[in-house]
């Protein structure tokens, strides 16, 4: 089953824990510009605290501008072949997202591999903001949060043997979307 | 043994009087003596006062800035985000410092730097820039008169990089106000001390840094190894949830219920309306997100944003404890949407929020009791709770207009302009008071009056203590403990680390000598490095004692010992005058300073530069 690392920004608090962690995965060095997630920033209009990170694209805008076919698709991956690599940097321009980084002292470009399977970024992410769900998950809480924001929730309080209750209803289709 | 890594063991030292920027190396005894953050800086600071006789104006081009991060700031540990800003402070004239969450010192040592001076003075404001070590000074007068939000927006657009830190001024720091702030991250603070008018005295409006080394190491592997655990505890603690859902406006609650809020310039200590100024209300109607300072999972920065009503639009990271209390309760404020926009705007002025709401509660108190005029109120009348009145005074002390011009050189002009306001100001060696009301406890009274700084809660904060004991313990164990607290607060300074995860949250102390002999390759326990950090305190207190400071500036402010709380928990306390001298003494006793407070003269030989 494909699974995808799906990033919630609502929940980032902006710690960089998951760079460090990257980096520490994949070189063995305490550097966060030599991680394959990086988290921006802005503020304060809009407030956005956004880990970047690979989406793994079933049709890789990176490996189309790949010129040595070093970036190709596998199942749950678009894995990056270190030895066919020219290291031209092609992809990190190509990809629409930026999410593939260069770091002068690292010979290829740095992009997220989910750990062979179980990204440590995801681990470590204090806030779980970070999450590795099956692909047909992927939305769930939009459609959640487009539902609810169709019913406007209301509430009513009543008298239940003496005790003051409060039930809560949803009034359909009131407010117009 | 050695210092085998943690460092790169560069000095950046900037004249920005000759343009010059010059990279020093730093010597291994330099830096196994003093460590890193505040270390660094009082040893740099006292060193540049040596040079120069001990006249040292702290806003003359002679005062040196020293920003220092520590050897584990930038590292995977528990709140490694820590940077010290030190120098003479405009505020005080004696030892200053502050330091800041957020990212920029993490950012600053990547870039290979461990320790950053600035002294002189540059013809026209300009930026520093420094990335990888190489460093440039570029006039920006465009940015005169910008806000800190608005500076740190512009410098990344004149660069062309969003990926970049900056720490900078306000219109408070360049217009020299002697409580101006630096502000990184967009919303993170140097708070205290006045650092952002020295900033502003040397036209220095922004320092902007972009680094991507790798962080010198000895033992990654013994690192992670110590960090998770550090992690994992935090993870469970039972306040771990607490502190992310409401960070420090958890406080609040707290402090109210023990009766050291300050409400109506410290009249009360306690806020009848505090449910409208809480936590609960935070979450319910204000906050949009988490703000995390570097590579810390507590994450207690809140952001907020109000929604509706006349201060609509206003964003603002926090507020913290002691903005809240100091510009909410403090100042009889109880629309949680003023207090937003009241950090906010200081945020934007770069204006220490805890002096700014001192000295605006001591105003109000002063027209209130008819020490002020009208007239010199500009006549503008103020009372409490009135927002629009205070909102304006922030602007006039930014921008010294008017009464601001004299509010914004401090507690100690404002005292000489209207002697009367002594009794009124909470100061202590012209530091206005943080957010803890220190009637509640006299080993509190003490952490404020030995604080090398002034009035601030970070050198100690025994106030908890007090709490949970009540008058029940020893002269010699409350002076024990501000003497621990004194020594360990300041070590997690040096280190470059937060010290919230250690006294909110409970993580053992010990885990900091782990963290520091698996970086450094040089063991050390938790005993050694404290030894050094205290000698810290002995080289900040000699500074003091050699401009001239002594027992008669270890002081309560005058409402501490003889104007007692009015309502709520702690009604009617005072901190009795011969308790506080009796602890005093006991305290220079056990420090091994005279009764003065003045160290042992051979003291100065051992930080002869």
């Amino acid at each position: 089953m494909s699974k995808r690392l799906a990033v919630i920004p609502e929940l980032c608090s902006g710690c960089r824990i998951c760079e460090l962690v990257c980096a520490i995965e994949h070189f063995g060095v305490n550097n966060p510009k030599k991680s394959a997630i990086r988290v921006l920033i802005t503020y304060p209009h809009p407030v956005v605290r956004m880990p970047i990170v690979c989406s793994q694209c079933k049709v890789p805008a990176c490996a189309d501008a790949c010129p040595v076919e070093a970036l190709k698709k596998t199942d749950d991956l678009v894995e990056l072949d270190r030895d066919l690599c020219i290291s031209c940097l092609k992809c990190v321009d190509a990809c629409p997202f930026g999410a593939i980084y260069a770091h002068d002292q690292v010979d290829n470009p740095i992009k997220c591999d989910l750990c062979g399977g179980s990204p440590q970024c995801v681990a470590k992410c204090p806030k779980k903001a970070l999450r590795l769900i099956p692909e047909q998950v992927l939305g769930e809480s939009k459609r959640l949060n487009n539902v609810l924001s169709y019913a406007h929730m209301k509430e009513i309080e009543y008298m239940e043997k003496g005790e003051k209750k409060t039930i809560r209803y949803a009034e359909i289709g009131k407010e117009e979307l | 043994m050695s210092i085998k890594s943690g460092y790169f063991k560069k000095h950046l030292s900037v004249d920005l009087s000759s343009g010059s920027c010059t990279q020093l190396d730093l010597q291994e005894s330099f830096i196994r003596e003093y460590i890193g953050g505040r270390g660094f800086g009082a040893k740099m600071v006292w060193d540049n006062l040596v040079a120069h006789d001990f006249k040292v104006d702290p806003l003359g081009p002679e005062n040196l800035l020293v920003i220092a991060p520590g050897p584990l700031t930038g590292l995977y540990l528990p709140s490694s985000g820590k940077c010290s800003f030190i120098s003479l402070s405009p505020a005080t004239g004696v030892y200053g410092d502050s330091s800041m969450g957020g990212s920029f010192g993490a950012e600053l040592r990547q870039s290979g730097v461990d320790v950053l001076s600035v002294t002189g003075k540059a013809k026209e404001l300009s930026v520093l820039m420094i990335e990888d070590a190489e460093t440039k000074i570029l006039p920006m007068p465009e940015l005169k008169g910008k806000s800190c939000l608005e500076t740190e927006g512009l410098v990344k657009q004149a660069l062309g990089t969003h990926e970049i830190n900056v720490a900078c001024i306000g219109p408070a720091g360049e217009n020299l106000v002697r409580f101006a702030c630096v502000n990184a991250d967009w919303s993170r603070n140097a708070g205290r001390t006045g650092i952002g008018a020295v900033m502003g005295s040397k036209n220095l409006k922004a320092i902007a840094v972009r680094g991507a080394r790798d962080l010198p190491v000895h033992d990654l592997e013994g690192l992670i190894k110590e960090a998770e655990k550090a992690y994992d505890y935090m993870r469970n603690h039972k306040f771990f949830d607490l502190w992310q859902r409401e960070g420090l406006m958890n406080v609040m609650e707290y402090a109210n219920a023990a009766g050291i809020l300050p409400s109506y310039n410290f009249k009360d200590a306690s806020f009848a309306r505090i449910g409208q100024i809480n936590g609960d209300t935070m979450l319910d109607g204000y906050k949009i997100g988490d703000s995390a300072c570097f590579s810390c999972p507590m994450c207690c920065g809140n952001i907020c944003l109000v929604k509706h009503g006349k201060y609509m639009g206003t964003v603002v990271e926090g507020p913290e404890y002691e903005t809240c209390a100091m510009l909410g309760s403090n100042l009889g404020i109880d629309n949680f949407a003023a207090v937003l926009h009241a950090a906010q705007v200081c945020d934007e002025y770069g204006l220490d929020t805890i002096s700014a709401g001192n000295l605006i509660g001591a105003v109000i108190e002063g027209y209130e009791q008819g020490i002020l005029s009208l007239k010199d109120l500009d006549e503008r009348p103020i009372t409490w709770g009135d927002e629009e009145a205070i909102l304006e005074l922030m602007h006039k002390i930014a921008h010294r207009e008017g009464i601001g011009d004299i509010l914004a050189d401090g507690s100690l002009r404002v005292i000489k302009t209207w002697p009367k306001l002594d009794k009124l100001i909470l100061q202590v060696k012209g530091l206005e008071q943080s957010a803890y009301d220190s009637r509640a406890g006299a080993s509190m009274a003490l952490a404020y009056a030995t604080s090398d700084i002034g009035a601030h809660h970070t050198r100690a904060w025994t106030i908890a203590k007090e709490i949970e004991l009540g008058q029940d313990w020893s002269d010699e164990e409350k002076v024990d403990l501000v003497i621990y607290h004194q020594t360990l607060r300041p070590l997690f300074d040096m280190l470059g680390v937060c010290r919230l995860p250690w006294i909110e949250l409970g993580l053992n102390e010990e885990h900091y000598e782990s963290f520091y002999s698996a970086v450094t390759g040089q063991p050390a326990t938790l005993a050694e490095l404290l030894q050094k950090s205290n000698r810290i305190y002995d080289l900040t207190r000699l500074i003091n004692t050699r401009l001239g400071m002594s027992r008669s500036d270890d002081t309560m402010p005058y409402k501490v010992h003889s104007a007692p709380v009015r309502t709520g928990p702690t009604a009617g306390q005072v901190i009795d005058k011969q308790v506080f001298e009796r602890l005093l003494d006991l305290y220079y006793q056990k420090r091994g300073w005279d009764a003065q407070g003045v160290p042992a003269a051979g003291l100065e030989k051992q930080f002869s530069p």
